[in-house]
């Protein structure tokens, strides 16, 4: 069990200030990243997108304060759970649905439907390799 | 759970953030705690107790 050692100085003022400066950073990539791309210069925008990336992950892995602390990880599990049973829904009655309107000539589906489709599929694939890892590790 | 955190909290005249920085979690969770919408890990809940010098069971109330 480790020791929680954060100094009694230590305020949630510093801690909000850290993580805005985090999420500015990136924000501000993402920023570069459209502009950049309305200027026709994609590849400085990918760069300054990443630098944005790096930026927020090194000040989350150096801030000297706690940005997120166990609660957060309860919520982003929460929420991760919520966000997957959602998309499952979508999964399971939508793909059956949408096929069988298309073979019904209701409506002629979009190769974007089948694309998203994959991607979902693969997001739940990797889902439960990593409920495996899991499974083993705990 | 029902907890006595807030009680003694007022008992040793802590703030919210000082608790919260004693223990290492933020004062939101301190905040979320004491209103029994978040039940700490059982991790939290021994720094809570050691902070405080007391039981876990003397803090916390699993039967409420």
């Amino acid at each position: 069990m480790s020791e929680h050692t954060t100094p009694a100085t230590t305020r949630p003022s510093t801690r909000k200030r850290y993580k805005r400066i985090a999420y500015g950073l990136l924000g501000a990539g993402i920023a570069a990243l459209f502009v950049a791309v309305a200027l026709d210069r994609f590849a400085l925008g990918v760069a300054l997108y990443w630098a944005g990336g790096l930026g927020m992950g090194l000040v989350q892995r150096f801030s000297p304060v706690t940005l997120y602390d166990e609660r957060d990880t309860t919520i982003d599990r929460k929420a991760s759970q919520t966000t997957l049973n959602v998309f499952a829904y979508v999964f399971i009655l939508g793909l059956p649905g949408g096929l069988v309107l298309q073979e019904s000539g209701v409506v002629d589906l979009p190769g974007a439907f089948f694309g998203s489709t994959w991607t979902l599929f693969a997001i739940y694939v990797a889902y439960g390799v990593s409920v495996l890892y899991y499974k083993y590790r705990t | 759970m029902r907890n006595d955190i807030r009680q003694r909290r007022a008992e040793t005249g802590e703030s919210q953030a000082d608790l919260a920085a004693a223990v290492g979690v933020t004062r939101q969770t301190i905040n979320a705690i004491e209103r029994e919408r978040y039940d700490p890990s059982l991790e939290l809940a021994f720094d809570l107790a050691a902070h405080f010098d007391c039981r876990i069971e003397d803090l916390f109330d699993p039967d409420e």
